[in-house]
């Protein structure tokens, strides 16, 4: 059964030159997690406010559970939609401590209920010994977790999050997403949540929908995306590819590191960029080679080099921990993707 | 801040709120003044008039302490009457019951000099009355159609200071302040005062226009200072500030009630001279006045021997009403030349007298 | 170009196309309630005829603009100066007794500049006054003293009566500061000199902006306090006007011509201002280190009560040894504590009722302006804010005036109640009830609001529960202000007032007017007493939600 489905969704500020939100549609299936991922001012936390009911659309429609939240001639108000928020910058209540936060909007349950509820939420989210005190008391991944509980207390029937974890520093942010996706998946929550950090979104997400410039470039699976980026730009973001120049000739493309044998079927003759991963892409020392080795990021488990082609074009290649080489070596790059490479024109 | 604190605070106010003391008909008059009055003006003259009642309301150009002891001993005569008053200057008030006219508060407008008075009544402001015993008045002190009486009489006179002038040197005459030996030592209300508006009105009508414009630049380049009110004047020439001042005659007596060393010249007296320029306070009542008969009560009060010596009392000043007694230690006017003007004309052309003070630059 | 571009910049995510239209209706009347003077001032300039305007037009004026601008001037820059260099000893220095002083130097607000005036005078007073006396009698000759007259003397006098305002705000700004800021300054190699001026200042500069202002608006309409210390302002012109030949029309065209001045102040503002940012105490607030005066700590103590003296210890020493005096004796003291048709305690509950209700109306009407500009800021927003701030420029006589021939036209049964001068009140203080809301609305993220709406609460909810919870010490501090500012207003209220009303500041103004100090005394310092407890909404504002 489908619990949100957005159509051709529009917004247009008037300080803007193009939409925020350009024509966005998707549908959202109960107790999925869908990322909208996307450089920042995509349009993504526009959407996002859309479907809270924070912004009014231009045009478009907006359903959940077959119900219309907003259409040309309809607007629900947020507080009658039954979704939750959980804000970028957590948007606790300061005057509130972390039980009446969660509580607040419970207002119109029975006080036993509402008590039930709350305890309930604050062993969720494990903030228990902290129900009584002040937002200002907290840490960042303690008001993050109150706010998530805040949000989920009324039993949305939709969350959002936005950014939830950009406030957060990196070994926590690891530790609270895993929490939060696993306290979601066990209350079988149907989430959107908004991010510009692609590895996030590819942990999170059941399905990714990749922004730009208020644009849905492509929706679909983490692995869809990683593996058939539809556009250039999803290639780009997600999984940070070079694009390597190339020219169809029969049985493949002709690039400056070699043949690469492919067939996909393009237009004519013109040429083409090839999406290359680090992963797709490695080299060995050779005086003769056509790179050099400009630089060595260590990466933990595997080192990831940076050459620059004679040609100036620069490619990224990715080799094991243990295998270090001096920068500034020449190098003979080659493909080894043993996989179909994504072809653009 | 603790509740407690917040309690204590309030309670405090609420206290000096309720503690308000009832209003005692009993001596409100300003420290300067020796202690006089109800009882003085027994409400023995005349009987009670039951029909005066109600509340009776007062606009005042003449300050809160100089007409509240006259207010107070009406009220022990007509202790029915409720007055409330709303003193303030002189021309704020004029400019109040000229906005006013078609809605008026006020039943009566005291002033404290007649041109105020004549220009109001020019406008349409007054509605005639002739108080009970004003034909005893100067018939020059009663407003054409008896708009308005006048009340008492002051002098434009020069105080200086004793320990910083003899009285031989103190200047004899007003047109002397220009004198250089006086340079930067004079002090005077500035043009926004009724009193000095009055003084170069009279002196235009004196002196011609030429000779008041030429006395005015003189007192410009002789960098007298010009005060807001004269009140100001006579605390720094008592402070010894300033060797003279030019002021209306009482506050000469205030400020020597006061303590200060200060003498007062009645100027122009000589031969030939303009002699003393004189003006007057003057009330009258105000057309639409809600309580009329409270109102005429009141006026007759005011020109009554009673209400003239309370004036006189209270601020040194002359009554109109002859034979009333004067404060002691206050010279009559009758020893003294005044200076011969016309008051309507004066009124008439006021407008000019401003036109000069601007042309001048007067501060 | 300027006002869109920073409100792009400022509030990326607030439409400008879906504002409330009953918010811009509720701001729009406000706004023309507001200008009700300076309606006023239009008709009557609009009546003056050809010969009243070139008579205006005469060399005199120019010279008397040129002394209210130097005054406004040296006013403002003294106030600056003295208003931020307090609030930065006393809110980020370890100087001893700060906390009594920060109550110290706010309480001078509630001493109206005449009675200061007053005070200095009778001390100062060249010759005559009591320190030059007690010093020849000393020295057995006369010693040069400054004289608190003329130029130099109204701006020391006012400044010391008007710094209040600006060591609110620079207090509240200084003690909202973040840490981070400066130490970010400090590790980039600045000096803290340096971080100060080039961090510090500008980080606060909408609050000492707003106090500037306040204290510029002020002096532009001053008269009384201007004319006893000897120094001939524009708005004496426009007394002359008023007085003899009760020439409304051209009072009104030079009430006109301080507007003018006014908006070109309010504009100036906003380009200093420049963009507006984002203020909100976030949750990683910390508050700065205190500075270490070391040796420096007996010169700063001494400055702040030199400061502390002049402003209040010793006007507050007068007034209680007049009132002492008028104590002792008992004709003097019925004269203070009574008047024709009331007695003292009618006239202190007067005070306080009309203050109250003008600072609650203030703060009601000031909320939909500061909505509007806060929450949609764009050009039009910003001119309705700015529009309520024009009126505190005016000659409060003129407004006095302006309002006694609307009601007599409009609302004939009002005119003569007090609820006339409450409107006075609420018309010459708005700005100050406009300036906190909106810096209350400024400190509030959206996202709250908006928090409590995806939490099932509609709009007018959320306001009861949530904003106004939060900004409501902003709310408080405002309406404080208000209140103190009405407490001791007086040239409205003399001329507005029903006759046989009094308040406090009309009861000491009465008596001090004719030189009458014992008597004034006593309501002078009961104004001082009912002061303190609204300062401590402003000095605690900050504090509530840390």
């Amino acid at each position: 059964m489908t619990t949100l489905d957005v159509q051709h969704l529009t917004r247009q500020f008037i300080s803007t030159h193009y939409p925020a939100v350009n024509d966005i549609s998707l549908q959202l299936e109960d107790g999925e997690i869908l990322a909208l991922v996307g450089p920042s001012g995509c349009g993504k936390t526009t959407t996002l406010r859309l479907i809270a009911g924070l912004e009014h659309p231009d045009s478009g429609l907006i359903c959940l559970n077959g119900k219309t939240l907003a259409s040309d001639v309809e607007f629900i108000p947020p507080e009658r939609r039954g979704i939750g928020l959980v804000f970028q910058d957590h948007a606790l209540f300061p005057h509130l401590t972390v039980y009446e936060n969660i509580a607040f909007g419970l207002y119109r349950q029975k006080p036993s209920a509402v008590r039930g509820t709350v305890s309930e939420m604050l062993r969720l989210v494990d903030m228990e010994m902290l129900a009584n005190r002040y937002p200002y008391e907290l840490s960042g991944g303690e008001r993050q977790r109150v706010a998530l509980a805040r949000a989920l207390a009324p039993r949305p029937l939709l969350l959002l999050l936005d950014e939830p974890f950009s406030s957060l520093d990196a070994d926590l942010r690891v530790e609270v997403r895993e929490q939060v996706r696993g306290i979601l998946k066990s209350m079988h929550t149907s989430v959107i949540f908004v991010t510009h950090d692609q590895e996030e979104a590819l942990y999170m997400g059941d399905r990714l929908a990749v922004f730009q410039h208020g644009r849905m470039e492509q929706i679909g699976t983490p692995e869809q995306i990683f593996h058939s980026p539809a556009t250039r730009f999803v290639a780009e973001f997600i999984g940070a590819s070079d694009f390597l120049p190339g020219l169809p000739v029969s049985g493949g493309f002709q690039t400056e590191v070699g043949l690469l044998s492919q067939t996909v079927p393009v237009n004519g003759s013109k040429s083409v960029e090839v999406a290359l991963r680090a992963d797709d892409v490695d080299f060995e020392l050779s005086d003769s080679g056509n790179a050099i080795i400009v630089e060595r990021f260590f990466r933990g488990p595997a080192n990831l080099y940076r050459l620059r082609l004679d040609s100036g074009q620069v490619l990224h290649a990715i080799k094991d921990h243990t295998v270090i080489i001096p920068v500034g070596e020449r190098a003979r790059v080659y493909i080894t993707a043993r996989h179909p490479l994504m072809v653009f024109q | 801040m603790r509740p407690r604190i917040v309690v204590y605070y309030l309670l405090f106010f609420l206290f000096l709120t309720a503690c308000a003391p009832t209003p005692s008909p009993q001596d409100a008059t300003p420290a300067a003044s020796q202690p006089l009055s109800a009882e003085e003006t027994s409400p023995s003259s005349e009987g009670t008039d039951e029909e005066i009642a109600g509340k009776l309301v007062l606009y005042s150009g003449r300050s809160e302490p100089l007409i509240q002891p006259v207010i107070d001993a009406f009220k022990a005569r007509y202790p029915e009457v409720e007055i409330l008053l709303k003193a303030g200057s002189n021309s704020e008030i004029a400019n109040i019951l000229l906005e006013e006219q078609k809605n008026p508060q006020a039943d009566i407008f005291i002033t404290t000099e007649l041109f105020t008075v004549q220009s109001l009544s020019d406008q349409g402001v007054f509605q005639p009355y002739l108080p009970a015993g004003a034909e005893k008045l100067p018939s020059d002190f009663l407003g054409a159609n008896n708009l308005w009486t006048g009340l008492t009489r002051r002098a434009r006179v020069i105080m200086y200071n004793t320990n910083l002038v003899s009285p031989e040197e103190a200047p004899k005459s007003i047109l002397d302040l220009t004198n250089p030996q006086w340079k930067g030592q004079v002090a005077a209300a500035g043009s926004t005062n009724g009193s000095l508006q009055a003084q170069i009105a009279t002196m235009r009508q004196l002196l011609g226009e030429a000779a008041t414009e030429q006395w005015l630049n003189g007192l410009i380049a002789n960098e007298i200072t010009f005060f807001g009110g004269h009140t100001d004047v006579r605390k720094a020439v008592g402070a010894s500030e300033f060797k003279l001042g030019l002021v209306n005659h009482y506050y000469y007596y205030l400020q020597q009630a006061e303590g200060s060393p200060v003498g007062i010249v009645f100027p122009d007296q000589g031969e030939g001279q303009i002699g003393l320029i004189t003006n007057a306070s003057a009330a009258a009542i105000v057309k639409g006045a809600a309580n009329l008969t409270a109102a005429q009560a009141f006026m007759d009060f005011l020109v009554s021997p009673d209400g003239q010596k309370l004036f006189a009392e209270l601020n040194y000043e002359y009554p109109l009403l002859p034979g009333v007694q004067l404060r002691e230690g206050l010279q009559p006017l009758k020893d003294f030349r005044l200076a011969e003007v016309d008051i309507s004309r004066v009124a008439q052309d006021f407008n000019a007298t401003f036109d000069l003070m601007e042309n001048v630059g007067l501060p | 170009m300027q006002l869109t571009k920073s409100s792009r910049l400022t509030l990326p995510r607030r439409s400008l196309t879906r504002t409330n239209p009953r918010l811009i209706f509720a701001a729009g009347t406000v706004a023309a309630f507001v200008a009700i003077p300076l309606i006023y001032i239009f008709v009557r300039a609009a009546e003056a005829d050809l010969a009243a305007w070139e008579r205006l037009l005469q060399a005199r004026l120019w010279l008397l603009m040129g002394n209210t601008l130097t005054l406004v001037l040296a006013v403002t820059a003294g106030a600056l100066l003295t208003g931020t260099g307090m609030a930065w000893l006393t809110e980020r220095t370890d100087l001893p007794g700060r906390k009594v002083f920060r109550w110290m130097l706010a309480l001078p607000l509630a001493i109206p500049p005449y009675i200061g005036a007053i005070v200095h005078l009778t001390l100062l007073r060249p010759r005559g006054g009591l320190i030059p006396l007690a010093l020849e009698a000393l020295f057995g000759r006369p010693v040069p003293l400054p004289a608190p007259v003329g130029f130099w003397g109204a701006t020391f006098v006012l400044t010391l009566f008007t710094f209040p305002y600006v060591y609110l705000l620079a207090g509240a700004a200084f003690r909202s500061l973040h840490a981070n800021l400066e130490e970010a300054s400090r590790t980039l190699g600045r000096t803290p000199w340096q971080t100060f001026w080039g961090v510090t200042l500008p980080a606060m500069q909408p609050g000492l902006m707003a106090g500037t202002l306040l204290v510029a608006l002020d002096i532009l309409a001053e008269y009384g306090t201007v004319a006893l210390l000897r120094y001939e302002t524009f708005s004496s012109a426009i007394f002359i006007q008023l007085s003899g030949r009760y020439d409304r029309s051209a009072a009104s065209i030079l009430s006109g011509v301080l507007v003018c001045i006014a908006v070109f102040f309010l504009w100036l503002e906003l380009r200093f201002r420049g963009r507006a940012r984002f203020t909100q105490m976030e949750s990683s607030w910390r508050p700065a280190p205190l500075t270490l005066l070391g040796y420096w700590r007996l010169p700063a103590l001494l400055t702040v009560l030199l400061v502390v003296s002049a402003s209040l210890l010793v006007p507050l020493a007068a007034l209680l040894t007049w009132s002492i005096q008028a104590l002792q004796d008992s004709q003097t003291l019925t004269g203070a504590f009574r008047t024709g048709s009331q007695g003292f305690g009618n006239y202190v509950w007067n005070s306080l009722w009309t203050a109250t209700l003008a600072a609650a109306i203030a703060v009601l009407l000031s909320l939909p302006i500061a909505i509007y500009s806060v929450r949609h800021a764009g050009r039009s927003s910003l001119i309705i804010s700015r529009l309520c701030q024009v009126g505190y420029a005016i000659p409060g006589v003129v407004i006095a005036l302006s309002l006694v021939m609307l009601i007599n036209r409009g609302l004939p049964f009002l005119y003569a109640t007090s609820f006339v001068i409450v409107i006075a009140y609420v018309l010459r203080h708005m700005p100050q009830a406009v300036r906190s809301s909106e810096s209350a609305f400024h400190q509030l993220s959206p996202a709250i609001e908006d928090a409590a709406r995806t939490l099932g609460r509609t709009p007018l909810q959320t306001f009861f529960q949530v904003t106004l919870r939060l900004i409501l010490p902003g709310l408080l501090a405002g309406g404080a202000l208000v209140f103190l500012t009405s407490l001791k207003e007086l040239p409205a209220t003399l001329l507005l007032r029903p006759a046989g009303f009094d308040t406090l500041a009309v009861r000491a103004w009465i008596w001090a007017t004719d030189g009458y100090y014992l008597q004034a005394a006593p309501a002078a310092l009961l104004l001082v007493l009912a002061a303190i407890l609204p300062l401590s909404f402003l000095l605690r504002r900050e504090k509530v939600f840390r």
